[in-house]
């Protein structure tokens, strides 16, 4: 693949070469003016990196004190029953966990990367910040879509994608910040550079800020729900659905992962652990390998996180394979990494930086093999849905992402703040105590996470389920879910000992800081490469070829790309470009991978509601619905879940986890009542559940009014009524009407708290829940003429339980 | 910089220098880059195997293979079973048959009736009152098509095999006269006891 593209250069790049040079020009034309090398005076901002990494260590605290809190709220769910009804819908796992994930991910990590690329950008580029404005701007903007994250998510508004839970004003807010302020400014930066050169950090955070702003604007193209109506600004619904909604999702979540926590952590670690080692990097070429390849590589590695799902077989495949592929590339980093440590060992041993840095990069060399083995279809289809994939991504966070974050602020920090760190023994004890509560949280969460896995498929000799209840299987793993919440804390008392060190290295400051200025000439445009040296093959007994292929495998074309920051940045871009592109435009052009099935018919306004009740919510984060092709699924759960069912599902509620039971067939499974109840309190229902109380939807009053934006988004985005979107509210009521009666003749009251049942929003996420997986088994229906809503909905009273007849009917008509 | 006396000597430094970083001229690791090659030339491999070959292959004819291989073994003694009295009723007094109802009653019906079937809000398995049934043919009836407007729901398409639904029909035959941990008080009238006629 690389000898490929990198077999003709010369012809193609220089043809580009010519095409950038007028928008590369800025670089060059000042210098051209004065047509000499006169020296430049310049000097780096610092205070924005201050600001970065203060909003790391404070975000980083938060982001873990929210971890430990979702992991005890996971464990004893009952701890926020006796709390005020406003706030305890709030303090549960499923509403919390969202806050936790992007805390970490964006708040922690983000801050952590833009801490890393302030300061070194402007050293690798001996040149300050192209502007001093948009950094401002962008670490502002940055933390204010951190504090919308932190208020939005409790209350519910999330779009239920994981990792882009945020909903669509926030998303245009993060493309504004991101591109306009962050991505301007470090382009910029390396347009006005001085240094002649990108050194190899400078390739990782171009890459990591050009396909985040792909990925971030394609997974979340949405449509707003009541927007121009005046209903609300906080909900949307994606314009996919089902399995190219999933496909999306993923594609979008695993390289999330991967140029979010992994290739601009890549960039920080080739800049800081050879500053702090003091020892050159092990391989020039190792790095450029590593790094087109795994750019290249990553995009298309996302299905894998959609084993054995509706999404069709081949993606399934490329993203298993592209998994495998993506080891070596990984562990080139960590390669590269250990192996600049060489004669430097000794310093290991005493320098709690390089200790960080070591541990940070083990991490990653184990969450990169692990990685690729979970991506393999039958390790997977052990791992999937259990705590397996938990303990993975906290191994990848706790000990690279975090490791290497920390080792970084030790190490940043007397310059930063011009003084000695004031404690190298607490950052030594930071580091021993961090390690250890890393261990303590994953070992036993990989034990839960098998545990699960091998419980849920076992069969005994008779060919059954040897272990038929569900809550049997999740109450075995609670004593390793209290492990965690102890591991948890101690990580947390590390970081908190990060930050004393810091506020009192702080105190120590100077007066003012010194803030030196450099010199350096600026860039001119009479620069002439050094020449390519000849193939050592060359004039040898070999095949032209061969000697061609050795000169190109030295690597020395790429020294020239390394001089073109706008060339580098379009080669990257396609490469994450035609990598995606070729597995989208397949997913959504081939019409067999979403065979239809007729009778799958849209949700009727009462369950578009609940539905809405179940994503904001959160149930998702402990429900699947996406049944497995496997015996044991078969027999728990009943037929496997197919493309064609999801086709009105926008989001997808596929789910990664399965804390709670998979819900893809529990239309019909248990009675209204049964449902009325288990939400006042699952405990009532299955003695030893783990699930919250969801009272606050018996109380709450549902607002059919609001249901007709819904009803007309879900039509804009091709499901069809057959009946006038206006009169939604009423269609509505009529079901409810239907379903409150239903519980009553099961035996419950007709009010619950002074409120009529049938007005309740619990009954629209019954209706809801009532539905899925059930049209499958539906028979078609003749045509029939078609009748007014308010007849057909009528004739659906009569059959509880189940869709609105009409949803059955129109069938015919289409 | 000198290197120091534990790095090896035969490390050629590149011109390059960035904010002091400077870089060696290593080649690739060879178990490295032979490691990436097969993990590249394994995948043509795999898709014309599991994509291009014969039949049964995909995942999807995995399971049902699978699926099959396993009925097979649970019922490759009895066969395909029909839900009369009789059959139910010789059922439900054999415990080697027994557990294999149970099983998928704790899968299915625990959450209404209980794990021991004494009820919740599904009524009481287990004593001698009995709501639309009769004999040990209504219990199948019952669990097939569902009753009482769907509180008792239809599991007929849902568990799918007639065999699975005889032997659930049969554990629950056997649960009568079991003695529940908190049993729910009586619903419905007293039957006479179960007969295989």
């Amino acid at each position: 693949m690389r000898a490929r593209r990198s077999s003709e250069p010369h012809a193609t790049q220089l043809l580009l070469i010519v095409l950038l040079m007028s928008a590369n020009s800025l670089a060059f034309s000042r210098s051209d003016a004065s047509g000499s090398e006169a020296m430049e005076q310049y000097s780096y901002d610092d205070a924005v990196v201050r600001m970065f990494v203060t909003a790391t260590i404070f975000w980083g605290l938060i982001g873990t004190i929210a971890g430990v809190l979702v992991g005890v709220l996971l464990a004893a769910p009952w701890i926020s029953e006796g709390l005020r009804s406003d706030v305890s819908p709030i303090l549960s796992f499923a509403r919390l966990r969202p806050l936790h994930t992007n805390a970490a991910i964006f708040a922690f990590a983000g801050n952590a990367i833009f801490a890393a690329v302030y300061y070194s950008t402007q050293r690798l580029c001996k040149c300050r910040m192209w502007s001093d404005v948009l950094s401002r701007l962008h670490f502002w903007g940055w933390q204010a879509i951190i504090v919308a994250a932190a208020i939005t998510l409790p209350l519910g508004i999330t779009q239920s994608k994981e990792y882009a839970e945020l909903e669509w004003p926030i998303d245009l807010a993060i493309a504004v910040v991101w591109v306009l302020f962050f991505g301007l400014n470090f382009m910029m930066t390396l347009v006005n550079r001085r240094e002649r050169h990108m050194y190899v950090a400078l390739w990782f955070y171009i890459a990591t800020i050009v396909t985040v702003t792909v990925l971030h604007v394609f997974n979340n193209l949405v449509i707003p729900v009541g927007a121009w109506t005046g209903s609300g600004l906080w909900k949307s619904y994606p314009i996919y659905a089902g399995v190219q909604d999933a496909f999306m999702q993923w594609w979008y979540g695993h390289n999330a992962v991967a140029f979010f926590l992994t290739i601009p952590f890549l960039g920080l670690m080739y800049y800081f652990l050879p500053k702090a080692a003091e020892r050159p990097v092990f391989s020039y070429k190792l790095s450029i390998i590593q790094f087109w390849s795994l750019v290249f590589i990553y995009i298309w590695a996302g299905p894998h996180h959609l084993h054995y799902t509706a999404l069709p077989e081949w993606a399934s495949t490329f993203g298993m394979l592209f998994g495998i592929m993506l080891w070596m590339p990984s562990w080139g980093g960590m390669i590269n990494g250990l192996l600049t440590l060489r004669g430097a060992w000794h310093k290991v041993t005493t320098d709690p930086i390089l200790k960080f840095f070591v541990v940070g990069l083990t991490f990653y060399g184990l969450a990169t093999f692990e990685g690729p083995m979970l991506s393999i279809k039958s390790v997977n289809a052990l791992s999937h849905y259990t705590d397996w994939t938990i303990a993975h991504v906290h191994s990848g966070a706790l000990g690279w992402n975090g490791f290497m974050t920390f080792g970084m602020i030790y190490w940043l920090l007397p310059r930063l703040y011009q003084t000695k760190l004031w404690s190298t023994k607490m950052a030594e004890w930071h580091f021993w105590i961090g390690t250890i509560g890393i261990l303590l949280y994953i070992i036993p969460i990989y034990i839960a996470g098998i545990t699960e896995g091998l419980m849920w498929r076992a069969l005994d000799e008779s060919g059954s389920l040897k272990y038929p209840s569900f809550l049997q299987t999740i109450q075995t793993v609670v004593p390793f879910w209290w492990t965690r919440v102890i591991a948890g804390s101690l990580y947390v008392v590390g970081i908190s000992m990060l930050a004393i060190n810091a506020v009192m290295t702080w105190l120590n400051r100077p007066a003012t800081y010194e803030v030196p200025v450099y010199s350096a000439p600026r860039l001119t445009r009479e620069h002439v490469d050094a020449p390519i040296p000849q193939s050592t093959l060359k004039g040898k007994p070999v095949l032209e070829l061969a000697a061609k292929v050795d000169e190109v495998s030295q690597m020395n074309w790429h020294r020239r790309w390394e001089r073109f920051p706008i060339w580098f940045t379009i080669v990257t871009t396609i490469a994450v470009l035609i990598a995606s592109a070729l597995e989208i435009v397949p997913m959504f052009l081939i019409r067999s991978n979403v065979p239809t099935i007729s009778t799958v018919k849209p949700y009727t306004p009462l369950e578009l509601a609940g539905r809405d009740v179940y994503v904001s919510e959160g149930c998702y984060n402990c429900h699947s619905q996406m049944i497995r092709p496997m015996v044991a699924e078969k027999l728990r759960y009943g037929d496997f879940s197919k493309a064609g069912e999801s086709i009105y599902d926008h989001p997808f509620q596929w789910g990664s986890r399965r804390i709670g039971p998979d819900l893809a067939r529990e239309g019909g499974r248990q009675s209204s009542l049964w449902h009325w109840q288990h939400l006042e309190n699952p405990t009532s229902r299955s003695e030893g559940s783990i699930m919250p109380r969801y009272r606050h939807l018996l109380d709450e009053r549902l607002n059919f009014n609001a249901i007709t934006d819904r009803v007309r988004a879900a039509s804009y985005l091709g499901a069809v009524y057959p009946f006038d979107i206006e009169k939604s509210p009423e269609v509505a009521r009529l079901q409810a009407d239907k379903i409150a009666a239903e519980i009553i003749s099961q035996g419950e009251s007709v009010d619950y708290n002074g409120q009529l049942i049938k007005d309740s929003t619990a009954i629209a996420l019954i209706a809801y829940l009532q539905r899925l997986g059930t049209d499958l088994y539906k028979t078609e229906e003749p045509a029939a003429a078609p009748a007014n809503a308010e007849t057909t909905t009528a004739t659906a009273a009569a059959r509880p339980g189940s869709a609105p007849e009409w949803a059955d009917r129109d069938s015919g008509a289409q | 910089m000198a290197s120091t006396p534990t790095a090896p000597q035969n490390d050629v430094t590149l011109g390059h220098s960035y904010d002091g970083i400077r870089e060696y001229d290593n080649p690739l690791p060879g178990w490295w880059t032979w490691l990436f090659i097969i993990t590249v030339v394994i995948s043509p491999i795999y898709i014309l195997y599991f994509h291009v070959g014969a039949e049964g292959r995909s995942l999807e004819d995995q399971y049902l293979a699978a699926m099959d291989a396993n009925t097979r073994k649970k019922y490759k003694k009895i066969g395909d079973l029909t839900p009369d009295s009789k059959t139910i009723y010789t059922y439900s007094q054999d415990p080697e048959w027994i557990v294999v109802g149970q099983s998928i009653f704790k899968v299915n019906c625990v959450s209404c009736h209980g794990a021991d079937g004494g009820g919740l809000v599904g009524p009481n398995l287990c004593d001698e009152n009995y709501k639309h049934i009769k004999g040990v043919t209504d219990i199948y009836k019952v669990i097939n098509e569902g009753v009482a407007g769907g509180a008792m729901p239809a599991w007929g398409t849902r568990i799918g095999n007639k065999n699975d639904l005889i032997m659930v029909s049969a554990y629950v035959a056997s649960l009568r006269g079991s003695k529940p941990a908190k049993p729910k008080g009586p619903d419905g009238s007293p039957i006479p006891p179960w007969s295989p006629d």
